[in-house]
């Protein structure tokens, strides 16, 4: 059996990836990919702690947070399909709508 | 009924009738009948005036008989109360304060009541025939008329109020009304400015008695007469207080009764109509600075207070000298009629200051009889000034006024005013008159006598209190510690010589010799109305020797003497022998006032006059005859004109003569100081506001504006940047808990 540690130490690693993917691309759907690395790296740290702990709770938020990134991303998509068509790109760079 | 309880509408039944004539005059402005009947308000304001004085009249018999009965007392009447308010005591508990208004009633009071309803009647009497006959008034006169029953209500409510804070109030009403009267042409800037610089003067003063009063407040808790007069109020008070409190208070009076150094605004007040010069200069305002000296009486008898106060005392008489003296010395050269009578009653006013000084000193050192002589001699010379310079006044206008219509007469053969002519032809410059003795014999008699009581001819009128108040002075000087009266006293003493030049100058320029100019040669005395003040001001100041005779001076000073008509005929004796002779009442000659006063009498009655005569006297021009009362002395002012007249052109060209007839350079020196202090304060006073309190103000406004810039650029609008914020935000977070554990 492997050690949780090492699983939440993938946690870590994959998060850490994830978040230098959102700060640093440009592209919004791989921004939205790094998005949901974070979210599988919470999720690898959830079942560690549930392993460590033997406790059912940490699967059970795994289910549901996957359930939920599949929704999330399925909106994801459609503000992408959204933004391309009123400004005729996905780059982020060029889109600034989080003022005023 | 009493009279006492009729009283209060001696004040309030003309400031009632102020609002109802300025709204009837505005409702009725034009109308016919309005001008007619009503006299643009004129006759409302006489008939209250009217009854004023019947009311006062009552009140005061009332008062004199109840002396004279021997059950005479000092009358307070609580009229109500205004406002009540509660003080901590030193013992920590509260005491119900109360300001009410009262009236109170003695000697002084009521003296100075008599005066102020008396001369208000006859002042609104003189205002229908000089106010209405002119067509420059025409359609306002219902706000001189209104502004003139508030001012009468101001000194009515000054004289009867029995505690300091309604005084007050009272003679900032009168304070009010002068800046409106004087203002009253105010199309003219001189008036308009002559009005600011009346009103703003006097706030001088006023500040300095407020803070007087404040003091007088916080040493006694109340401003009650019958508090702060307490001897044993007195004794528990702080006597250095007390000292600065008479100070503030008096540099008040001196600014209401035009001294040295507030006495700029007098002659300018001379803009405003004749019958507010007599209104101001006789009856009211100027009086009472003087009042509120009179008041500070108990105050300088106070035991407690004995010989603590002879400086304060020393100061008041020196104003009074040095005023006296500087102000006959530019009544020389003054050409215009009324402002020879404005310097005249800054002179007279300061007779009396000398007088109170003289009085107050005397008490304040334990000799009392002298005290209640000169305090009595002052508020006798008050009396006479008052009904002498009210009728000079009335006269000067009656003299204005026909001159101004002869004017018109020979101009334009009417009565139509043309605003543009008036400055060709100055109505008021005595250099236009002479020879109106003839024309105007009312007014010449009037003005004579008038002259001979301010110069103090023996047996009239002003002769009586101004020997005393001379006298006084040089007693003074004979007492320990009164040395320094010596400067007063000899200034009052010239002075006394000097009154009787400009006095006679101003009456022989105007009524003697022949006519300087076409105008004055055909001046008719017309005017309705105009002779009644005259002639009855006539007789009551050749009444003088009356007055005397009942021990008047004496009744003013002793509030426990009473008037007495059968004793009359023996007390005249008793004066005369005393103001002739210098006959005590011990039976003894004292050597010293009797000098004092041939050489007062000499300088006033022959040596002036000469001097007068000779440089402007003059006989009547052919076929014009005076009256027989007057005829002698223009005659014998031809006379010593023809035989001694000599050359006074050294004097009247020197450095001198033109510095007197520049005031002596005084609105110069105010107005350098001025330049030179006031207004680069208000510069620095502005820079400070503007760099300073506004800078701070502007620069948080500014550093918040340049604040709000640099974070806003913090928003970019890009999602990335805010997540990384997010992100940085929690790791610094993490951080300081960590660091913290």
């Amino acid at each position: 059996m492997i050690d949780p540690s090492w699983v939440a130490g993938l946690g870590v690693f994959l998060f850490c990836i994830g978040l230098w993917g959102a700060f640093t691309r440009k592209n919004a759907i791989i921004v939205l990919m790094s998005i949901e690395l974070i979210l599988n790296a919470v999720n690898l740290n959830f079942i560690a702690g549930a392993v460590q702990h033997g406790d059912a709770t940490g699967w059970v938020y795994t289910a549901f947070a996957i359930a939920i990134a599949a929704a999330e991303v399925a909106i994801g998509l459609a503000i992408f399909l959204a933004m391309y068509s009123q400004h005729e790109t996905i780059s982020l760079d060029e889109v600034k709508l989080l003022k005023h | 009924m009493e009279a006492n309880e009729l009283a209060i509408l001696i004040p309030v039944l003309p400031i009632l009738a102020m609002p109802v004539i300025l709204f009837l005059g505005q409702l009725f402005n034009g109308n016919a009948k309005w001008k007619g009947f009503w006299k643009e308000g004129g006759t409302i304001a006489t008939a209250v005036m009217a009854i004023v004085f019947l009311l006062s009249l009552w009140l005061i018999v009332g008062h004199v008989s109840a002396f004279s009965e021997g059950s005479g007392d000092d009358v307070v009447t609580d009229v109500g109360n205004w406002v009540s308010y509660q003080l901590f005591t030193e013992h920590g508990d509260m005491k119900v304060q109360e300001l009410g208004f009262g009236m109170q009633l003695d000697h002084v009071s009521v003296m100075l009541l008599f005066v102020a309803s008396f001369l208000c009647l006859l002042i609104s009497i003189f205002s229908l025939g000089y106010m209405n006959t002119d067509k420059i008034n025409e359609n306002r006169n219902h706000r001189f008329y209104a502004e003139f029953v508030l001012f009468c209500a101001g000194m009515f409510g000054m004289v009867l109020a029995d505690n300091f804070l309604w005084l007050f109030i009272f003679w900032e009403i009168m304070g009010l009304c002068s800046y409106l009267l004087i203002g009253f042409y105010y199309e003219r800037p001189s008036a308009s400015y002559a009005a600011k610089k009346a009103f703003l003067t006097t706030r001088v003063g006023d500040i300095f008695l407020f803070v007087g009063l404040l003091i007088m407040h916080a040493e006694f808790g109340s401003w009650d007469f019958a508090v702060v007069f307490n001897a044993a109020n007195i004794g528990a008070a702080d006597a250095g207080l007390i000292k600065a409190m008479l100070l503030l208070m008096f540099i008040g009076a001196v600014g209401k009764s035009a001294q040295f150094p507030l006495h700029v605004w007098l002659p300018d007040a001379m803009e405003g109509p004749t019958p507010v010069s007599a209104l101001i200069h006789a009856a009211t305002m100027v009086n009472a600075g003087l009042y509120l000296v009179a008041r500070m009486f108990p105050f300088f008898a106070a035991p407690a207070m004995a010989g603590e106060l002879g400086d304060v005392a020393l100061l008041i008489a020196m104003i009074g000298g040095i005023t006296a003296f500087m102000a006959a010395a530019i009544a020389f050269v003054q050409k215009d009629i009324k402002k020879v009578l404005a310097y005249s009653t800054m002179s007279q006013l300061a007779y009396i200051f000398t007088g109170l000084g003289a009085a107050l000193w005397f008490v304040n050192n334990g000799h009392d009889e002298l005290a209640f002589f000169a305090f009595g001699a002052s508020m006798f010379h008050l009396f006479n000034h008052a009904m002498a310079k009210g009728m000079l006044f009335m006269a000067s206008g009656s003299v204005i006024h026909e001159m101004h219509h002869a004017h018109h007469h020979l101009e334009h053969g009417d009565d139509e005013h043309d605003e543009d002519d008036d400055h060709h032809f100055d109505a008021q410059d005595m250099d236009n008159m002479g020879g109106l003795a003839s024309r105007m014999p009312i007014t010449a008699i009037a003005m004579a006598v008038g002259s001979a009581s301010i110069i103090g001819i023996p047996l009239i009128g002003g002769f009586w209190s101004k020997e005393g108040i001379v006298g006084s002075a040089w007693k003074a000087v004979m007492y320990d510690g009164g040395g320094l009266f010596i400067i007063p006293a000899i200034l009052v003493l010239l002075t006394a010589g000097m009154t009787g030049f400009y006095m006679s100058r101003m009456w022989f320029m105007t009524f003697a010799g022949k006519p300087k100019t076409e105008v004055a040669a055909n001046v008719e005395e017309t005017t309705p109305f105009i002779p009644i003040p005259l002639v009855t001001l006539t007789i009551m100041t050749l009444g003088g020797i009356l007055f005397a005779g009942l021990n008047f001076a004496g009744w003013l000073g002793e509030n426990s003497t009473h008037l007495s008509l059968s004793h009359a005929p023996s007390h005249l004796w008793h004066e005369i022998t005393h103001a002739f002779f210098a006959l005590g009442s011990d039976g003894h000659i004292d050597p010293f006032i009797l000098i004092i006063t041939w050489t007062t009498i000499l300088l006033s009655m022959v040596i002036g006059p000469f001097y007068a005569m000779s440089l402007y006297g003059g006989k009547l021009a052919k076929g014009q005859k005076a009256h027989w009362s007057i005829a002698w002395i223009v005659v014998l002012s031809g006379k010593i004109n023809s035989s001694y007249k000599f050359d006074n052109s050294i004097w009247a060209e020197s450095g001198l003569s033109t510095a007197l007839r520049n005031r002596l350079y005084f609105d110069q020196w105010y107005d350098a100081l001025m330049l030179k202090i006031v207004v680069p304060f208000s510069y620095a006073a502005a820079w400070f506001d503007r760099r300073i309190i506004d800078g701070v103000i502007k620069g948080i406004e500014a550093g918040s504006q340049e604040a709000s810039r640099n974070i806003r650029s913090l928003t970019t609008g890009s999602a990335r940047d805010y997540i990384m914020m997010a992100a940085l935000g929690t790791l610094a977070l993490f951080l300081l808990i960590w660091g913290v554990a």
